[in-house]
């Protein structure tokens, strides 16, 4: 990017580093970059400790302290993306893979901390607790250097991985909400009085919530993954061009096929039974969260980044 | 005088016991009571049945004439065709205040499964009324009952009892119903059955917002009664399998002797409807849905009385104190009923030593007159006066011993004493 004549852009690089020039503010600036994937995790699964506490005994203390401790992960969380995005002078989207987990987790948390201020006594934390600890804990094994292509496309990547993130946190939702209506249809089904612990939405509305998660999640990835192959498309002809025979590709694609079949089942089935939706999401939901980690975790580079490891042992080729 | 009453309840025995042993409508009553006249003549009867409970009142002049608990287990057996084995350890008895004490606890909604429930004292009304038309009542039931649903009334305005959830619909519909639609207002409630179970269950729904209301009874007339009461539309027995397929909410309260809906007929139903979320809430004894029919699919959810049991207990714990109070007016209320009804078992003495008395000051009088002629009807008076009042302050130590010792228990030796003492024979 140009800047005007006359003009300069400040990129938050450039503003840290200024920031960090004056003394006074020197000692925050190193305690936030202090902050590591560790506290926000410690203090996620504190938050879930204290909420599974409810099903021992039901306080309200306790309740407030898993709220108080989940808010304390969020901060840590933010900060740590803060610092990581002005380090690598790119939003978290357009980081790596450990980036994009760890902003699902955050918007995971978000939406959780919205939903519990909405309606505190629906018990949120128990389902969705969990999931950002599998995406926070996954997020330390995948690749973390950005993606060295980015350069000639920067605002297609920002659409890319905007519609995947938001895409994968829908699917995500649904598959939270579909883990609760299971729970809640079980409980009806045996006839069980409520747990007081255990406070979840009714049928109707987890279905109805499922459904729409669905619906909105898929078209998401769908544009991800045309904005995906476009970008493939158009670097072709550059430095670096993106095979599609490429393994991330193909798991992306089997992702998204198994997301749509889904979705065509769920717009054309006549009178499906609640329950098994909520089995067949719960299948496409894990098999998506599966593949997209294990993915991440295992192949040694990808379109999407690549691990340190992988980098230091291509530079060491290059030499 | 002996008050005494056999029982099962929703926390003696479940369901399948209640509604094998229950009397679900009026000529199965009426042909009880025959039965019970024909075994125990010297008695009087009353019988409560409800969902929740089966109890069967017996009071008798002389205590003697009491029949015992494996009689009366005998009728129930006899009469329901039920092998005795099978319920006899769930019968209770009680006998004197405790089944006085009993009675005004079920009264006072005490031992309902939903506690401060209104709608018991309506059935205990129900049932004294009918007892009263088959003459199966006498006065000492009469007492008891009229007593029980004034004490009723007393735990209802002293204490909290009657704030909440309140009714099984209520709760019902609470714990389970509002877990499976998030509204009522664009659903379908069919109601089985035009009682007062229905019609405080449909009080209920319409204050959920239920618009949608159909009611289903072997009797039109009152089908189209409690419909129009409630803006819904009344159908025929009939169309039961229409309103079935249509309705999101069914609420089943018949007095049906046997399942009026099968499982293999809810099966056809189910079929052309799929597998669409159906509340099914049977609150009838006998039941009217077959067990069978909660399996048919993962849409239909039946819950019947007893599956109610665990929230209803949870209530229970939550207002303790409410019941300390509730229990404390039933006590006093008991000794208050068993005082007067010692104290009404030694009116036959009291009534015949006070006639014996004044009949010998009369006879006394007369002898006085005879000898003294001359008397004027002022000094006769003035004498009549006197005696009456020595006779009156003779009698006092005795009677109000008696009235002591009534406050105690039955007088029985008391009175004995009396008749032996004054040859009362």
């Amino acid at each position: 990017m140009v800047a005007p004549p006359g003009k300069s852009y400040h990129s938050p690089t450039s503003i840290v580093s200024q920031l960090t020039n004056l003394p006074s503010i020197l000692p925050v600036a190193m305690q936030l970059s202090n902050v590591t994937l560790f506290c926000f995790f410690a203090s996620y699964v504190s938050a879930f400790a204290l909420e599974l506490t409810q099903f021992l005994r039901r306080s309200h203390v306790m309740r407030w302290a898993a709220v108080v401790f989940t808010a304390a992960g969020l901060v840590a969380q933010t900060i740590y993306l803060t610092v990581r995005s002005q380090q690598a002078d790119l939003p978290p989207l357009l980081g790596s893979a450990h980036d994009w987990l760890l902003v699902s987790a955050w918007l995971l948390v978000v939406l959780y901390l919205s939903v519990q201020a909405w309606n505190r006594d629906l018990s949120l934390g128990v389902f969705c607790l969990p999931l950002v600890l599998i995406l926070v804990g996954a997020s330390r094994f995948v690749r973390n250097i950005p993606n060295p292509r980015l350069g000639q496309f920067y605002w297609w990547g920002m659409v890319h991985a905007s519609f995947w993130v938001f895409g994968i946190l829908g699917v995500l939702l649904a598959l939270i909400f579909s883990i609760m209506y299971l729970v809640q249809h079980n409980r009806l089904k045996h006839k069980q009085a409520e747990l007081p612990a255990l406070h979840l939405l009714s049928l109707e509305r987890l279905s109805r919530i499922n459904w729409w998660l669905i619906v909105v999640s898929v078209p998401l990835l769908t544009l991800g993954m045309i904005t995906g192959l476009w970008m493939a498309h158009q670097s072709g002809g550059g430095a670096l061009p993106v095979s599609l025979a490429n393994i991330t590709f193909v798991a992306d694609a089997v992702i998204w096929v198994t997301m749509a079949l889904l979705f065509g089942w769920l717009l054309t089935a006549h009178h499906p039974a609640g329950r098994t939706v909520a089995i067949r999401t719960i299948l496409a939901c894990t098999f998506l969260l599966a593949v997209f980690l294990v993915m991440n975790v295992l192949a040694p580079d990808g379109i999407h980044g690549s691990s340190p490891r992988s980098k230091s042992v291509s530079e060491e080729t290059a030499a | 005088m002996n008050v005494q009453v056999v029982y099962c309840n929703h926390q003696s025995a479940n369901l399948s016991i209640r509604e094998r042993l229950a009397f679900p409508n009026k000529d199965v009553l009426t042909r009880a009571y025959e039965e019970l006249r024909s075994r125990f003549p010297q008695s009087e009867h009353v019988v409560v049945s409800t969902c929740n409970r089966v109890e069967l009142y017996i009071a008798q002049e002389d205590p003697d004439d009491a029949p015992t608990h494996a009689q009366l287990a005998e009728f129930f057996a006899d009469f329901h065709q039920v092998p005795i084995v099978e319920f006899f350890d769930d019968l209770l008895e009680c006998q004197g205040p405790q089944a006085v004490r009993h009675l005004f606890e079920v009264a006072s909604s005490l031992d309902s499964m939903v506690l401060g429930e209104s709608q018991i004292v309506n059935q205990i009304k129900a049932a004294y009324e009918f007892s009263m038309e088959t003459n199966a009542n006498g006065p000492l039931t009469n007492t008891l009952f009229q007593r029980a649903i004034e004490v009723s009334k007393r735990v209802r305005t002293e204490t909290k009892l009657s704030e909440g959830k309140v009714s099984i619909a209520s709760v019902a519909v609470g714990e389970f119903g509002k877990s499976i639609f998030s509204k009522f207002d664009d659903k379908t409630v069919l109601i089985l059955g035009a009682g007062e179970m229905a019609l405080e269950t449909l009080t209920y729904l319409k204050g959920e917002g239920v618009k949608r209301i159909l009611v289903c009874n072997r009797s039109l007339d009152r089908a189209q009664k409690l419909a129009e009461e409630y803006d819904g539309q009344a159908r025929s027995w009939e169309d039961l399998d229409a309103c079935l397929s249509q309705a999101d909410v069914i609420v089943s309260t018949t007095g049906a002797s046997q399942p009026v809906i099968t499982a293999s007929k809810f099966r056809e139903i189910r079929r052309k409807t799929g597998p669409r979320p159906t509340f099914i809430l049977d609150l009838g004894a006998p039941r009217d849905f077959e067990s069978g029919v909660g399996e048919i699919d993962d849409g239909v959810f039946l819950y019947d009385i007893d599956d109610l049991e665990a929230t209803c207990e949870r209530n229970r714990q939550r207002r303790t104190v409410e019941i300390a109070k509730a229990r404390a007016i039933i006590d006093e209320e008991t000794t208050r009923f068993m005082q007067d009804v010692y104290h009404k078992a030694t009116g036959p003495i009291v009534k015949r030593l006070r006639e014996h008395w004044h009949d010998i000051s009369r006879q006394e009088l007369e002898i006085l007159y005879r000898k003294l002629p001359d008397l004027g009807d002022r000094e006769r008076e003035v004498i009549e006066k006197s005696i009456y009042r020595i006779v009156n302050k003779l009698l006092h130590p005795p009677l109000e011993t008696l009235r002591d010792e009534a406050r105690q228990g039955p007088p029985h030796g008391m009175i004995a004493t009396l008749k032996r003492l004054f040859h009362l024979d």
